[in-house]
């Protein structure tokens, strides 16, 4: 029993789901849904399907090279049992994967570094410019701060008796 | 062993059937249909091959005739010389040669008109060339048909003659007619030759089979053979000659003793003495038949010296073989095909001659030396008393005791058995694991999970994993640290006045683009109306004094002004019925006599019009009003007794109006089917 990865999307498809097609070249595609598969079908290109794993790599969103991925390697030749390989390799898997989910997680934050400051910016540009939406240029000449201005009260209960 | 078989030779037709038969798949198989304003070498290639197909035809049919028919050369002399006897070779040869020679003038024909017909220039030369050649051809056919009338009638003798094969094991029964040749061949073998008191009942040679010890034997039955010198002989004898002289085969010649075969004995003899020659090298038996009528010891003293001379002869034979000379048991016999006594031996007696002498001649041949060792294990000549059995090492020796002991104590456990100890079948599965080669034998039952977080396990098992991990988790350290270094300058952020600020504008954007998107889309089947008739009441004065308000700004000038500059058509008639005695302090100019002067007026006096506003339910005096509350209501009750006509572009009571009641179209015609009830 084998955790495959999805053609399109490079998800895990877990025993009994999916769809698998072989083509006439022997080239096999497995499928973890349905809307992997039609997409396929339609003959779209997985590198320029936002949500999928391969295009966040090819457009820098995800980590592409690591070390981590190194360690999981199919291996065609199979090996014999030894209890404490078993152990250690499943104590390292865990490891492993928090490294790399902290790794990831590091290559995200590079890549939003600056955003902060640039939202700000945009923020305190967008406020000077558009104010006037909000508060009307006389009133603003009065009070140049870029805040509401105080609403306007009537006072006109007393006219109205009269 | 070659079968010979001429039970395979295909059907010679006759001449006349020959001609029929080409000519019709001629026309059959090839093209039929040419006209004369055909390309002169189309026609010519039509024409071209019907001849050459007729000539492979009967070229082909013609060489299959001569190629089936056998060469009396080439088989067998028992064959070649039987065949001789019947149809004899020369006449035989011939046919086959004219045969050949028609088919070699066919092709001569053949060759001939197709180098005349390439240039024939015409389609009636053509076809007259055609003709020619194919009348030619069947002339020589038909030229040639008392061969093809001659083939056939040996063709169909040759099927029937019986298929011996010249060199197997065989015996020939021979002798004078009516001695007792078939009742005794009919005795010993399943065929069923025709045995009738008549002489020369056997017309010609019949094949039957018998085994002696586990062998098959051919018994071969010939027709009676008279002593006549040899160029008398008639064909029937002739062939009982020809077996004799070309089979090898052991001899049994038949004696009538009783001579009711219509021959004395003495005939008898002469008979054997003429074709004793014929005997050379084949174990002879004389069979002495009959003796249910008369008694080898009973005949006569002259018959009985006739019948040793004869012995000797046999005896000379035997002797000629190298066998014992004291066995003469085996030379002459008698028996009685009637009573059946002595028939078994008589057989045994020839089948044992003919094999003894068949093996003696194996053995002489170069062929058998070869095979010679296979049959000969040579053992040394012994030296002297000594003992000596072959030497096996102790070690062995007690193996192979113990061997011997266990297998016979217990026998090795089988997993068919554990499995039928523990259910059977369905319920037992076996332990495959029991068989692991491990390092240790407690992880025999282990089991290893494959899956692991979304993991295959199989995929991370390596020897070194745990050193990888650690210089991994190194790596790791060291990123932590330089991460730590890091900081991100935080720049100067907005207070949350500002901030509400912004959301207000954003908020304010997206209700303004939310609206135009609803305008836009629906701007084909919206009615566009203008601002005042405007339904939903969007454009009203007090919204703009909240919205101007909401801006910071006083919208009380605003509202002022625009509900000024808004009047209805009442207020308008209303004022200028007041206005009609004398000018109100509001209107400027009084008496117009002009219609169109008094409305330019009354624009141009808009503007000077009243500097304030009234609201609708201010009680003016001398309306006769109680208050603002009853003012209200009068104005309610006055709006609804009339239809306020809608002014927004929409369809409305007024408007469902029905052109034509009954319409032609709708209510007039007839129905194909049906009646016209419902309209």
């Amino acid at each position: 029993m084998r955790l495959e990865k999805c053609w399109f999307c490079s998800s895990t498809v877990y025993p009994g789901h999916g769809i698998q097609f072989v083509r006439n070249d022997a080239k096999i595609f497995r499928f973890c849904r349905s809307k992997c598969h039609k997409n396929f079908k339609m003959k779209r290109n997985p590198r320029k399907v936002k949500w999928t794993k391969a295009y966040r790599r090819v457009h820098g969103k995800d980590m592409t090279q690591d070390a981590t991925f190194e360690f999981e390697r199919k291996r065609n030749r199979p090996e014999r049992y030894d209890r404490h390989v078993a152990e250690e390799t499943l104590k390292a898997i865990k490891k492993i994967d928090k490294v790399r989910v902290d790794r990831e997680a590091r290559h995200h934050e590079k890549r939003m570094k600056g955003k902060k400051a640039q939202v700000q910016k945009e923020a305190a540009k967008e406020l000077e410019q558009s104010i006037h939406m909000v508060k009307a240029p006389a009133v603003l000449q009065k009070e140049p701060s870029l805040t509401l201005p105080k609403v306007y009260q009537k006072q006109t209960e007393d006219r109205m008796v009269e | 062993m070659v079968q010979y078989n001429f039970k395979k030779i295909t059907v010679v037709p006759t001449g006349k059937d020959f001609i029929d038969i080409i000519l019709s798949r001629t026309q059959r198989q090839t093209p039929t249909v040419v006209h004369k304003g055909y390309a002169i070498s189309r026609i010519r290639q039509f024409y071209m091959r019907k001849v050459k197909y007729t000539q492979q035809n009967f070229h082909d049919k013609l060489s299959t005739i001569i190629e089936e028919f056998p060469r009396l050369d080439d088989i067998h002399p028992f064959y070649g010389d039987l065949l001789h006897v019947l149809y004899n070779k020369d006449h035989y040869k011939l046919a086959l040669g004219q045969i050949n020679t028609a088919r070699n003038l066919i092709g001569k024909i053949a060759k001939d008109y197709v180098k005349l017909l390439k240039y024939g220039d015409s389609l009636y030369r053509c076809k007259s060339l055609k003709v020619a050649a194919l009348g030619r051809m069947c002339t020589v056919i038909k030229r040639v048909g008392p061969s093809l009338a001659y083939l056939e009638q040996i063709r169909q003798h040759m099927a029937r003659l019986p298929s011996i094969d010249p060199n197997t094991r065989t015996i020939l029964i021979c002798g004078y007619p009516n001695v007792g040749k078939s009742s005794f061949i009919n005795k010993i073998t399943r065929a069923d030759v025709d045995v009738q008191p008549y002489a020369f009942t056997t017309k010609s040679l019949f094949v039957g089979h018998t085994d002696y010890k586990y062998l098959r034997y051919q018994v071969i039955d010939t027709p009676g053979i008279l002593d006549r010198p040899f160029e008398d002989r008639n064909i029937i004898e002739m062939c009982s000659i020809t077996a004799l002289a070309h089979l090898r085969a052991s001899v049994l010649f038949f004696l009538d003793i009783s001579g009711s075969c219509g021959y004395s004995v003495a005939q008898q003899a002469a008979l054997f003495h003429s074709i004793k020659s014929l005997f050379m090298n084949k174990p002879l038996i004389i069979v002495c038949n009959k003796t249910d009528l008369q008694a080898l010891e009973g005949i006569s003293e002259d018959d009985m010296k006739l019948v040793m001379e004869m012995k000797a002869e046999a005896m000379k034979t035997l002797i000629g073989q190298g066998g014992e000379p004291t066995n003469d048991e085996g030379v002459l016999l008698t028996m009685s095909t009637l009573t059946e006594e002595g028939v078994i031996a008589v057989k045994n007696a020839a089948c044992e001659r003919l094999l003894d002498q068949r093996v003696e001649l194996k053995m002489k041949s170069k062929k058998l030396n070869d095979c010679l060792n296979r049959f000969h294990v040579a053992m040394p000549k012994p030296r002297d008393q000594k003992e000596r059995p072959p030497c096996i090492p102790e070690a062995v020796l007690e193996a192979k005791a113990k061997k011997a002991e266990q297998a016979a104590e217990k026998q090795k456990k089988l997993e068919r058995d554990l499995e039928n100890e523990n259910g059977g079948a369905g319920v037992y599965s076996a332990s495959l694991r029991k068989h692991y080669i491990l390092a240790n034998d407690e992880w025999k039952e282990d089991i290893m999970p494959e899956i692991l977080d979304g993991h295959n396990v199989y995929d991370f098992v390596d020897p070194d994993i745990l050193q990888r991990l650690e210089e991994l988790e190194r790596e790791e350290g060291m990123h932590q640290e330089h991460e730590a270094d890091d900081f991100e300058m935080d720049g100067a952020e907005l207070t949350p006045e500002e901030q509400e600020a912004l959301a207000e504008i954003r908020k304010k954007k997206r209700l303004i683009v939310q609206q135009h998107r609803i305008k836009k889309s629906t701007a084909e089947s919206r009615p566009t109306v203008p601002r005042k008739f405007d339904k939903d009441k969007q454009f009203t004065s007090e919204r703009m004094g909240r919205q101007l308000s909401t801006l910071g700004l006083d919208p009380t000038l605003a509202i002022n002004r625009a509900r000024s500059k808004s009047r209805g058509r009442k207020r308008e008639r209303s004022i200028d019925k007041g206005n009609q005695n004398g000018t109100d302090d509001m209107d400027v100019d009084g008496d117009q006599p002009n219609k169109k002067l008094r409305l330019r007026s009354r624009s141009l006096s808009r503007s000077r019009s009243r500097s304030k506003s009234r609201p609708p339910y201010e009680v003016l005096p001398g309306e006769g009003l109680k208050d603002s509350a009853q003012k209200k209501k009068a104005i309610k009750l006055a709006e609804k007794s009339h239809n306020k006509r809608n002014k927004d572009a929409r369809k409305g009571e007024a408007d469902r109006v029905i052109p034509t009641l009954r319409p032609k179209h709708l209510f007039s015609g007839k129905r194909s089917t049906g009646k016209t009830d419902r309209r």
